[in-house]
C-alpha cells in the first residue's frame, strides 16, 4: 500500500500543472488540477460538467417513450444500459410483466455493451500507457463485438433494442443472427484471452502498470466506488446477482486484491470471458414466444428508482409518471463516484502515471456530467 | 580531388541526405508501425514530405510565448546544427582537423538538445491556462499555487535529457575513440581502413547497442519519448510550433536521423558520406535499418517514466563503459 495514497487538503503545495479540459490522453472533456513536487502528484482535483446537457431537465414532461429514446443519447458507450434501465423504471411503476424471450435478448444486449465498454477500456488503457499496438490490437477485436451490436440494433452506438414491455420487433434473434452472435464469441474468446496473456507477461507494461494508482479497499468502500473499480479492490459486489434478469445464468464475480491499474486492468480482461458465457447461456436457452407485451396501460405513478450494474457499475434512474409523461427525473452514473476516488489514487505517483491512474476507474464523462445535488451529512 | 570536385560532392551529399530523409519519418511511423498495428495508415511520403508541403501553405500563427521570434527561429537553429553534423563527417572537410572531430560532433548534439529545452521554457500554449473561476472559488483546493506550463514541465525534462538520458549515445561515440586512440574523424577513418570496421569486434558491437538506444533517446521516440509524452505533456517543446515552423521541425528530425546513421556508419563502419563512392549505399541502407529498427522496438513497448528510464538509461551506460573498456583489450 502506497504510504502517500492520502487525502492531503491541508498540505502547503506551490506547483501545479493542469490537463484538459482538452487533453490527448482523455477521450472525453474534463480537467484535472495536480498539484506537484518534482513531477511527483501531492494533490489532484478533477473538474467535471463541461459536457452538461441538461437531459433530465429536457426530459421533464416528455412522453415516457420518448424520453426513454433521450436517456439512450446520454452516452456513446453504455447507451443501452441507459435504455433499458429507464425502460425498467417503467416497468416497475406501471407493473408491466416483460416476456421471458425479451428479458434474454436484453441481457445478450448488455453483455454485448459491456464487452464493447470493457475491451474500449482496454485500448484507451493501453494509449495512455503509450503502447499503441496494444491499443489497435483491442480495437480490432472489439470490431467484432461492434458488428454484432449494429447486427442486432442496426447502428453501432445508438440501438434502440429496450422498450416499455419488451424489445424492439427489429432486434429479434434468428437463428441467423444466433449463429453470428455464437461465432463472434468463440472469436472475442479467443482473441481477448491471447491479449491477456500477452499483456500480463510483457514487462514493460507490467512495470508500467503495478503499484500505480492504487486504491485501498478501505477507501473503495468511504469514497462509493462502484462496478470493476470497487471490485478491483477485493469487494465482490456485483449488482447482477440481485437483478431478476439475470436468475437464469450462472457467472462468476471477478474480483482482484490490489486496487492498483493492473488489478482494474486484468478485472476488466477477466469479465469479457464471463460476459461471452452469459451471452452462450442465454443463446442455448433462449425462451420461445413474444418478445413485447403489449396489454398495458398507462397510468400515474409515484417516483419510482431502479438499479442496474452496467460496465462501470451501479447505474440509477428513477422519475415518475403524470399523464403517461416523466417528471422528477434523475439519473446517477457509476463514473461519478469512481472518478471521485481516483482523484486519491492519483496520489504519491508520477505526473505521466497520474493519467493513468484516473483513466483506470474507466471514466466515462458525458455519462457523468449533469447536476447532483452534494448533501454533507 | 580538386576544391570543385569537392565542392559538388559534399552539396550532392547533402541533397542525396535531403532526399533520403524526407522518406525516413514515413518508414518509421506509417510503413513499419502501421503495419504491426495492423491499420493501413496514410501513405508512406505523408510525415516527410507531404505534412511538411502542407505546412508551409497554412496561415503562421503567433505562438503564446513571452519571445515569440526566437522561439519560431529555433527550429531553423536546430536544423542548422544538425547539418552542419553532416558537412563535418564528410571526408571532405576532414582538413579542418580541429572541426571534424568527435568533440564538434558531441558539442553540435548538444545544441540540438539544449534548443528543446529553450523551446520549452519559451512557450506558453492555451493547454495549460488558468481557469480563474473554478480553481479559486471556495471548495477548489490549492488557490494560491503556481501555475506551470505542459511545456516548462518538458524544458524541465529536457534538462534531465541532457544531464543523464544522452549518456549512452555519447559513450557509444567514444568507443571508437578509445580504439582508434584519435578525437579526429580522419583518424578514426583511417584506423578502420587499416583493422576493418569497429563494428566487427566486441566493443563495436556493445557501442552498436548502446548507439542505437542512445539514437532511440536523441530522437524522442517511444518508449524514451518523456519529452512529448501523449499522457502528460503532449507535444512538449514543440506544442505551438504552426506553419512553416512545424514544416522546419519534421523537416529536422529526418534530417537528424540520416545524420545519426551516418555518424555511425562513420565512426563504426569507417564509411563517411560520400557521394563519389558506392559507399553512400551503405550509409542509405543504415539510414534505412535504424528507422526500422526504431519503429518495431517502439511499437512493442509502453512509454517509460523516470522509474522505467533511470535504470534503463543506467543499464546502457554500463554497457556502454565495457564497450570502452573492452577497447582496450
Amino acid at each position: 500500500m502506497n504510504e502517500d495514497n492520502k487525502i492531503t487538503d491541508k498540505k502547503v503545495i506551490e506547483t501545479e500543472i493542469t490537463m484538459g479540459t482538452v487533453h490527448s490522453a482523455a477521450i472525453e472533456p474534463y480537467r484535472v488540477r495536480l498539484f506537484v513536487e518534482d513531477e511527483i502528484v501531492r494533490d489532484a482535483e478533477i473538474t467535471i460538467g463541461i459536457n452538461h446537457r441538461g437531459i433530465e431537465r429536457i426530459m421533464e414532461g416528455l412522453p415516457v417513450e420518448k424520453a426513454n429514446s433521450l436517456t439512450e443519447k446520454i452516452c456513446g458507450i453504455c447507451s443501452n444500459s441507459h435504455i433499458w434501465n429507464s425502460v425498467l423504471v417503467a416497468e416497475k411503476a406501471i407493473g408491466i410483466d416483460v416476456p421471458e424471450r425479451a428479458q434474454y435478448i436484453r441481457v445478450i444486449m448488455e453483455e454485448l455493451e459491456r464487452l464493447h465498454s470493457h475491451m474500449l477500456y482496454l485500448a484507451h488503457g493501453s494509449e495512455v500507457l503509450g503502447h499503441e499496438t496494444f491499443a489497435m490490437r483491442v480495437f480490432y477485436i472489439r470490431e467484432t463485438v461492434m458488428e454484432l451490436l449494429r447486427m442486432i440494433g442496426g447502428n453501432r452506438v445508438q440501438y434502440g433494442v429496450s422498450i416499455i414491455g419488451g424489445i424492439r420487433p427489429r432486434c429479434e434473434l434468428d437463428e441467423m443472427r444466433i449463429q453470428k452472435i455464437r461465432e463472434g464469441m468463440d472469436i472475442i474468446d479467443e482473441k481477448i484471452l491471447e491479449f491477456a496473456d500477452r499483456f500480463v507477461s510483457d514487462p514493460m507494461i507490467m512495470a508500467r502498470v503495478t503499484g500505480v494508482g492504487i486504491l485501498s479497499q478501505k477507501q473503495a468502500i468511504e469514497l462509493a466506488a462502484t462496478g470493476p473499480t470497487l471490485r478491483s479492490t477485493g469487494v465482490e459486489l456485483d449488482l447482477r446477482r440481485e437483478m431478476e434478469a439475470y436468475d437464469p445464468f450462472e457467472f462468476d464475480i471477478i474480483t482482484q486484491d490490489d486496487g492498483d491499474v493492473k488489478s482494474n486492468l486484468l478485472c476488466r480482461v477477466l469479465e469479457i470471458p464471463e460476459a461471452t458465457k452469459i451471452i452462450r447461456q442465454a443463446l442455448d436457452h433462449l425462451p420461445d414466444g413474444k418478445i413485447t407485451n403489449r396489454s398495458w396501460e398507462m397510468q400515474d405513478a409515484p417516483i419510482t428508482k431502479s438499479y442496474i450494474e452496467v460496465p462501470r457499475g451501479k447505474l440509477y434512474h428513477s422519475y415518475s409518471l403524470e399523464d403517461g409523461r416523466v417528471r422528477n427525473s434523475i439519473v446517477r452514473t457509476p463514473s461519478i463516484t469512481n472518478i471521485g476516488a481516483m482523484q486519491y489514487a492519483a496520489v504519491g505517483h508520477h505526473i505521466t502515471d497520474a493519467q493513468l491512474a484516473i483513466v483506470q476507474c474507466d471514466p466515462c464523462f458525458t455519462c457523468t456530467d449533469r447536476a447532483i445535488q452534494i448533501i454533507k451529512i | 580531388m580538386t576544391p570543385i570536385t569537392s565542392l559538388i560532392a559534399i552539396i550532392g551529399t547533402l541533397i542525396v541526405a535531403l532526399l533520403v530523409s524526407v522518406w525516413l519519418p514515413g518508414i518509421e511511423r506509417k510503413f513499419v508501425q502501421a503495419r504491426i498495428q495492423q491499420r493501413v495508415g496514410p501513405p508512406i511520403s505523408s510525415a516527410g514530405i507531404m505534412a511538411p508541403l502542407k505546412f508551409f501553405f497554412k496561415e503562421t500563427i503567433k505562438p503564446h510565448s513571452p519571445m515569440p521570434k526566437l522561439y519560431n527561429a529555433l527550429p531553423i537553429v536546430s536544423f542548422l546544427s544538425v547539418l552542419f553534423i553532416l558537412l563535418i563527417i564528410m571526408p571532405q572537410l576532414y582538413v579542418f582537423a580541429a572541426f571534424t572531430s568527435i568533440i564538434a560532433i558531441v558539442g553540435l548534439l548538444k545544441i540540438e538538445e539544449v534548443i528543446y529545452m529553450f523551446m520549452g521554457s519559451l512557450s506558453k500554449s492555451v493547454m495549460s491556462l488558468k481557469m480563474p473561476f473554478p480553481d479559486i472559488i471556495k471548495g477548489a483546493k490549492h488557490p494560491g499555487t503556481h501555475r506551470s506550463y505542459l511545456e516548462e514541465l518538458s524544458s524541465l525534462r529536457a534538462y534531465r535529457l541532457i544531464a543523464f538520458g544522452s549518456f549512452p549515445l555519447y559513450i557509444a561515440l567514444f568507443v571508437p575513440v578509445a580504439m582508434s586512440r584519435s578525437i579526429y574523424l580522419s583518424g578514426i577513418v583511417a584506423y578502420q581502413q587499416v583493422h576493418g570496421p569497429i563494428l566487427f569486434t566486441l566493443a563495436g558491437v556493445l557501442g552498436a547497442i548502446v548507439f542505437f538506444i542512445g539514437y532511440m533517446i536523441l530522437l524522442n521516440e517511444y518508449p524514451f519519448a518523456i519529452l512529448k509524452t501523449k499522457a502528460d505533456v503532449i507535444e512538449g517543446p514543440l506544442m505551438e510550433y504552426a506553419a512553416k515552423y512545424r514544416a522546419y521541425v519534421y523537416i529536422t528530425r529526418g534530417f537528424l536521423m540520416f545524420v545519426l546513421a551516418s555518424i555511425f556508419t562513420t565512426l563504426f563502419l569507417g564509411i563517411p558520406p560520400n557521394l563519389f563512392s558506392w559507399t553512400i549505399l551503405v550509409t542509405i541502407a543504415v539510414a534505412l535499418i535504424f528507422p526500422i529498427l526504431m519503429a518495431i522496438m517502439s511499437a512493442f513497448s509502453p512509454i517509460f517514466t523516470y522509474k522505467q528510464f533511470y535504470p534503463t538509461v543506467a543499464g546502457v551506460s554500463v554497457i556502454g563503459i565495457l564497450a570502452i573498456l573492452a577497447s582496450f583489450l
